[in-house]
């Protein structure tokens, strides 16, 4: 993992103490909140529904346990003993008062954590594949790269005021797990001719125009990566909209100007105004590689121990994959247990798995942009043992990547934008579709549900998405159908008329029967049957005798 | 602030500076239950808003709203409600 | 107003050109013109010895490649709000693509809290209240120089 230098720490104090000046400034009254508002977001600080919210930066949702447990720490002592984990694999405390966040970023700061950039018109934390660094076929580990990225986006004196918002994702491997094409810039490592380097895309995202992003460099030599960044946002902070906050993204952009033009305004800054000094070279390449190296793990024959227990059996064929070393595991901890906010934690849960990743996983966790944790490095003997205490403390729900493994955004139980709630929504589905053996025959399923249209919960890429709609005073919500958020990503299409939270669960029966009668053969996933059959045969069964009711 | 009201009567609510916490404008002053807080017809809504300017002034509060108010005088939008009672969901 | 240039109060030496000015040709030292203005009259003023300004709104910052700078003394952008980061981008082009070399001035609504980043990015001076000025040096004072760029 990586180790803050002196300077880091330095930057950061020095950041909590500009952070209280603001907070003791907004308090007197010397900053207005126009002014305050912005500076607040750059730290992470929402003013949501009924409460502040503060969104804890979890750099490529890598975290130590000494972190886990401080974040455990702050959820029982400034707010109300309990986390939710994000998409861009952050973690957001919905209770805190705002004299106390510069206490609570302080406490962060102790265990090299901090809230910059999760919020604002700035770039965001860097967000990356779970499993990073774990598998067979990754070209490169993508983890020291947004590092590299991390530290030149922090407080850049020339794109903290952008037109709006700006995410960045980064992989190591043809497989995407981190939904990198839905990304203001999205990096993957490839090789070409024995060199590594990367493959760019720029203007993709969700919210109201979804868009899947363009590829605008086929090869870039990884010197050069800071450069060309630089000569993305340079371009998109001169050209980028202002005059409506709907269209400010980069992918508007992109969008208006065309692929190839945009490309060649980014060209031509790369060429006349590249800094040789932003030029990485390879002795800082590896240097910063050191401290993303395996723990020592070493490889065994060690078998997955077989007990005689169905619970358990579920859990290793859902929950467990190989780990690149032999006779290791990673174990994905489902944050989806039934009837539980889809992402959330509780304080205890964190202390038990900072616990467990000491006794099991080499002090390692991560967090996953599908709102799960894993822990990266068990020791294949240990995994029952593992099974049976996570099974304590509610977190060896098996369910990865069924239908109960939800995406899902806050919705309007705590967010000011809003239109509906879609919380209570994941809770129905997963108590309809709670049983072990009814998930596993629908298969492979990403449901994503968001609460309003700026698609937080991913409903644009779910294979099936539920968008959360405020008509006249009352919920409804869309579906679309064959979104997919990763490397074969696609924007789903909307189904037809919107259902009442009522007939929402009778509406995705329908779509499972529609999909299990057109299904070829048990292993056809619901995005292959949907990719085949196409939208009309789901619409014609799930409309025929329905009339919206309005 | 005032974004296209369209109902009869409101309430002026806003976020305790502090703490975030929803309060509701009262005879005398701001209180996190609706019970004493002022009602306030359409026409009154500019000499309302004085007011909430002049309270974001004293660093009291913050982001200040109208809350609508249905026939029978109870808050009408479900975002209001929530806003007032608190998430739906167990945690 | 002031000037502020890092830690020194300077007072203004700049003032808009007057249009009926403008039109006599009356271009003296200290004048402040707009970008098509000195396109006007900058074969005129080549020619003496006066320090002219340029100001650009921030919604605004747009030079053509033969733009001459040269003889300018002082760019001033006004922010229109503080939010709009065009200026930061604007401040390098200004310096790395045309190579300005004269003072770089922000005015405007601009805050405290951004000083170290308008220094950064190229700017000299700034034109802020007096009142607040302390608040200003008390932000420069925090600065520590540590920045992950270069």
């Amino acid at each position: 993992m990586y180790k803050y230098s002196d300077t880091d720490k330095k930057i950061i104090a020095s950041r909590v103490k500009q952070f209280e000046n603001q907070v003791n400034r907004r308090l007197e009254g010397k900053l207005t909140e126009e002014e305050f508002k912005p500076l607040r977001l750059m730290n992470g600080l929402y003013l949501q529904l009924h409460a502040y919210m503060l969104r804890v930066a979890i750099p490529y949702g890598e975290l130590s346990s000494k972190q886990l447990r401080k974040l455990a720490f702050i959820a029982d002592k400034y707010d109300r003993g309990y986390g939710h984990f994000t998409t861009r694999q952050n973690i957001q405390f919905n209770w805190p008062k705002l004299p106390d966040v510069p206490e609570i970023l302080n406490e962060l700061s102790l265990v090299e954590m901090h809230a910059i950039q999760t919020s604002g018109n700035c770039i965001r934390n860097i967000s990356s594949d779970h499993l990073a660094g774990l598998t067979i076929n990754e070209i490169e580990d993508p983890r020291p790269w947004c590092e590299i990225i991390r530290k030149w986006s922090t407080f850049h004196p020339e794109f903290s005021f952008l037109p709006r918002k700006f995410k960045i994702a980064v992989i190591g491997c043809d497989e995407d797990r981190a939904a990198m094409l839905v990304h203001d810039i999205g990096i993957r490592i490839i090789k070409r001719h024995c060199q590594v380097g990367f493959e760019i895309f720029v203007g993709g995202g969700q919210g109201r125009t979804p868009i899947i992003a363009k590829k605008i460099k086929n090869f870039l030599p990884k010197k050069d990566i800071l450069n060309y960044l630089e000569a993305i946002l340079t371009t998109y902070n001169q050209e980028g909209r202002r005059d409506n906050i709907y269209k400010a993204r980069i992918k508007i952009l992109v969008q208006e100007l065309g692929i190839e033009r945009f490309k060649s305004l980014v060209e031509e800054n790369f060429s006349k105004l590249s800094n040789k000094e932003l030029e990485i070279d390879k002795k800082s390449i590896e240097e910063i590689f050191q401290y993303f190296r395996l723990p020592p793990l070493k490889s065994s024959s060690d078998k997955i121990p077989l007990e005689d227990n169905q619970e358990y059996k579920n859990w290793i064929k859902q929950n467990v994959i190989p780990h690149k070393i032999k006779g290791f595991s990673i174990v994905q901890i489902s944050l989806k247990e039934p009837k539980k906010p889809p992402g959330d934690a509780t304080s205890n849960q964190m202390k038990a798995l900072a616990k467990f990743s000491e006794d099991f996983s080499f002090s390692e966790i991560r967090v996953t942009h599908e709102q799960n944790l894993v822990l990266p490095h068990v020791p294949n003997k240990e995994l029952f043992n593992l099974w049976s205490q996570l099974k304590k403390e509610n977190l060896a729900t098996p369910n990865l990547g069924l239908i109960t493994d939800t995406i899902c955004c806050p919705g309007m139980d705590y967010c000011a934008l809003a239109t509906a709630r879609s919380i209570p929504i994941s809770q129905k589905i997963s108590n309809h579709f709670n049983n072990y053996c009814k998930q596993k025959e629908i298969g492979n399923l990403k449901i994503k549900i968001s609460g309003c249209i700026n698609a937080c919960g991913h409903h644009h890429v779910g294979n099936i998405g539920i968008l959360g709609l405020d008509r006249r005073g009352e919920e409804f919500y869309q579906i679309t159908l064959g979104g997919s958020a990763k490397e074969d990503a696609a924007i789903g299409e909307i189904v037809g008329p919107s259902f009442s939270e009522t007939d929402l669960i009778d509406a995705i029966e329908k779509i499972l029967n529609t999909y299990k009668k057109h299904k070829k053969n048990k292993g056809e996933d619901f995005l292959s049957v949907f990719r085949r059959i196409g939208i009309k045969e789901f619409k014609k069964d799930l409309y025929d005798n329905f009339t919206e009711k309005s | 602030m005032v974004k296209k009201l369209q109902g009869e009567a409101f309430l002026l609510s806003a976020n305790e500076l502090r703490t975030g916490k929803v309060v509701f404008f009262t005879k005398k002053g701001w209180s996190s239950s609706t019970r004493e807080a002022i009602k306030i017809k359409a026409d009154e809504i500019n000499k309302y808003e004085e007011i909430s300017i002049r309270e974001e002034k004293k660093c009291k509060i913050v982001s200040a709203k109208f809350v609508e108010l249905d026939d029978a005088g109870n808050i009408k939008t479900l975002r209001d409600k929530i806003r007032n009672c608190g998430i739906t969901i167990k945690i | 107003m002031i000037i502020l240039q890092k830690n020194h109060e300077h007072k203004n030496h700049y003032k808009k050109i007057k249009e009926q000015d403008f039109l006599k040709k009356k271009i003296s030292n200290g004048s402040i013109l707009t970008i098509s203005q000195w396109r006007e009259v900058e074969h005129i003023i080549q020619a003496q010895e006066i320090d002219v300004a340029i100001e650009f709104s921030s919604d605004a910052c747009i030079l053509c490649e033969n733009d001459k700078l040269s003889k300018v003394a002082m760019i001033q952008i006004n922010f229109k709000t503080f939010k709009d980061g065009r200026p930061y981008t604007f401040a390098k082009m200004l310096r790395k693509k045309h190579n300005f070399t004269g003072e770089l001035r922000a005015t405007g609504h601009i805050i405290p809290d951004q000083y170290i980043f308008l220094i950064r990015c190229g700017f000299d001076s700034v034109e802020i209240e007096e009142e607040h000025k302390e608040t200003w040096l008390e932000l420069l004072e925090m600065d520590e120089g540590l920045y992950y760029q270069p």
